[in-house]
């Protein structure tokens, strides 16, 4: 008994035979490879196959075309993406650097007790200089303030602070630098002066803070 | 040659003559209204930080308004104690390190000549004659050593300069302030006092004035006395004046011990004399201001002619301490006579600004400049012999401060 058409119908149809089933199914399962069909004697195999994947490319040529334009978008479109998302990277990580640069704290606390010197200090808001023997603590989100010493503040905007555990409320016009002393042994109490306004204060603190701050 | 009809002309002249032509309008319409080349000059302080100068040919009537007329200042060049002689303005730019003479012209500030003075602050100035200037200072790091400097304005040329022989700061003193120079042919007065600097916005002042005199223009010191009836004799006479000489050539300086000055409140300001002929401060005259009816410190004095002065008090009860002394309208103008040592306070605003070159004194006149609060910024005018006030010249718009107001020749 050979496996053919007849015999792989009838094991489709479940009409084989205990024997037959078994032939058809280790036919299946075999991994051995032979010719269906014996060709004729003056015919080639080889031709047969050329004729065949002739036949193939003249049948599926049209898809594959199809197929390769598609593939070129593809590309290009992969690329596309994967050069936004590169560009995308890039970006946000300037972004992150930049407003790392940017965002600076609202919050600025200083000691700066022991120092002849002043300090520099940056923020969202405002520029400072804190002087020396001076302790500053600016909240800029609670609006409060707290001074002991002497301060040179720059607003960027226009702020509104409160001098912590007082009513004394003073308005900071952008543009404009202030100074701000407040001596806690002293009997002046805060003074709040736009730096125009210098040569009103007594001239001994005004030299000592020319001096201080270099103005 | 025969210049082609427009319509014919290449395409890049049209474009030319078509920018010369937009170039020239708007120059035209940029050209703002300059203040005049006048006999008075103001310094003013904007509402918005601005500062300007401005000049007049009147202070009796009209209104200016410094960001129509004035001359915008670079904050970082000049700035309020900037003095007058005879048409040119005069100011230490103590960072560059130069001493400057300036005029306005066609409302632009320009600068005629320039000396180099460093490490000098100054304190005092004294015209000895319209050429020749004479300043006394302090050096800029510590102002602690007292130091002169003479001026060719001319030339614009350092005649001298050097140490005044007047003693530094010792002991626990750190600092110092020269409160007034006053010349007597060729004998110099100088009034001074010392400081201990404690924190940046506290400090102590001595609670005695001292006196050195000084040959002239040899600087030698000849003899420093002291006195212990007030504090803190005069203050910068660039900001504002203490001290002067009187038709007979006494010469008068007021001390000014108040929290504004000295910080010796609790000590009198009070107006000294020194004779003409007698080179030291008189011990029998005493012009106690704040035991008079004022009862107030002054800072400010002004020579109205023949035996009296103007002076400008601080009102205690209106301020709280040095941090609204400046722009709290509190200060009263006092008429003063020197003899009788009698009081009369003028019927003005109150005036806000704690120190103010503000009264310009010409003839029978003496013109007040008032920042009131309620009633606006007004030049006022004195009748000295009538002792009526009348209003004058109003700066407006905006004006915050009149910082200055001077005369510009003399």
């Amino acid at each position: 008994m050979e496996i053919n058409r007849r015999l792989i119908e009838k094991y489709h149809l479940d009409e084989c035979t205990e024997e037959e089933r078994k032939l058809v199914e280790a036919w299946l399962f075999s991994t051995e490879i032979e010719d269906l069909a014996i060709l004729p004697l003056n015919e080639d195999k080889l031709d047969h196959k050329k004729q065949m994947w002739a036949n193939i490319d003249a049948f599926i040529t049209p898809d594959l075309k199809a197929d390769q334009a598609k593939n070129t978008t593809i590309v290009f479109w992969q690329g596309a993406i994967a050069a936004s998302l590169v560009i995308g990277l890039i970006c946000g990580l300037l972004y992150l650097f930049v407003n790392k640069q940017e965002k600076l704290p609202d919050f600025v606390s200083v000691n700066n007790a022991y120092s002849e010197n002043v300090k520099h200090v940056n923020s969202l808001e405002f520029n400072a200089a804190i002087g020396p023997n001076t302790i500053a603590k600016i909240n800029k989100d609670a609006g409060v303030i707290n001074l002991n010493g002497s301060i040179l503040l720059s607003p960027k905007k226009d702020i509104e602070l409160i001098f912590e555990g007082t009513h004394k409320k003073i308005t900071l016009k952008k543009g404009q630098t202030y100074i701000i002393l407040d001596n806690k042994s002293g009997k002046q109490g805060i003074i709040v002066v736009s730096q125009k306004n210098l040569l009103d204060l007594p001239p001994v603190i005004q030299k000592q803070i020319s001096s201080q701050f270099d103005i | 040659m025969r210049s082609l009809p427009i319509p014919f002309m290449p395409i890049y002249k049209q474009f030319a003559i078509l920018f010369l032509f937009v170039a020239v309008l708007l120059t035209a319409c940029a050209e703002k209204p300059k203040s005049v080349n006048g006999k008075y000059s103001f310094y003013i302080l904007g509402k918005n930080g601005k500062e300007y100068l401005m000049q007049s040919d009147n202070l009796s009537n009209g209104e200016l308004k410094p960001e129509i007329s004035g001359t915008e200042l670079d904050g970082s060049e000049m700035d309020r104690d900037v003095f007058v002689k005879n048409g040119f303005y005069y100011h230490l730019n103590r960072k560059s390190p130069l001493f400057t003479k300036f005029k306005l012209k066609n409302g632009k500030f320009e600068r005629v000549a320039a000396v180099k003075l460093e490490n000098f602050s100054i304190e005092n100035f004294n015209w000895i004659s319209a050429d020749t200037l004479l300043l006394t200072g302090l050096n800029v790091k510590g102002y602690n050593q007292p130091e002169y400097a003479l001026i060719s304005v001319g030339s614009m040329k350092l005649i001298s300069r050097g140490l005044s022989g007047i003693p530094k700061p010792k002991g626990k003193f750190t600092s110092m302030s020269i409160g007034f120079l006053e010349r007597n042919e060729d004998k110099l007065f100088v009034g001074y006092t010392y400081h201990v600097a404690v924190e940046t916005s506290n400090y102590l002042t001595s609670d005695t004035m001292y006196f050195s005199t000084l040959t002239y223009p040899e600087m030698k010191l000849l003899k420093t006395e002291k006195d212990s009836r007030s504090t803190y004799p005069g203050g910068i006479n660039t900001i504002q004046p203490y001290s002067f000489a009187d038709f007979k050539g006494d010469h008068y300086f007021m001390s000014c011990p108040g929290i504004a000055l000295g910080n010796r409140p609790e000590m009198p300001t009070a107006i000294f004399r020194i004779k003409a002929k007698e080179n030291k401060v008189d011990q029998d005259y005493f012009f106690n201001i704040s035991n008079s009816a004022i009862q107030n410190h002054a800072y400010g004095m002004w020579y109205l002619g023949g035996d009296e002065a103007i002076i400008r008090s601080e009102r205690k009860d209106l301020f709280k301490g040095l941090g609204d002394h400046y722009s709290t309208a509190h200060f009263e103008f006092y008429i003063l006579n020197l003899k009788t040592k009698s009081v009369k306070k003028l019927n003005l605003p109150l005036d806000k600004g704690t120190r103010k070159q503000c009264v310009i004194v010409e003839g029978n006149t003496a013109y007040i400049a008032v920042n009131s609060t309620k009633e606006g910024n007004n030049v006022w005018l004195y009748d000295i012999k009538a002792g009526t006030l009348k209003k004058g010249i109003r700066l407006s718009g905006d004006t915050d401060f009149i910082l200055r107001m001077d005369k510009l020749r003399d």
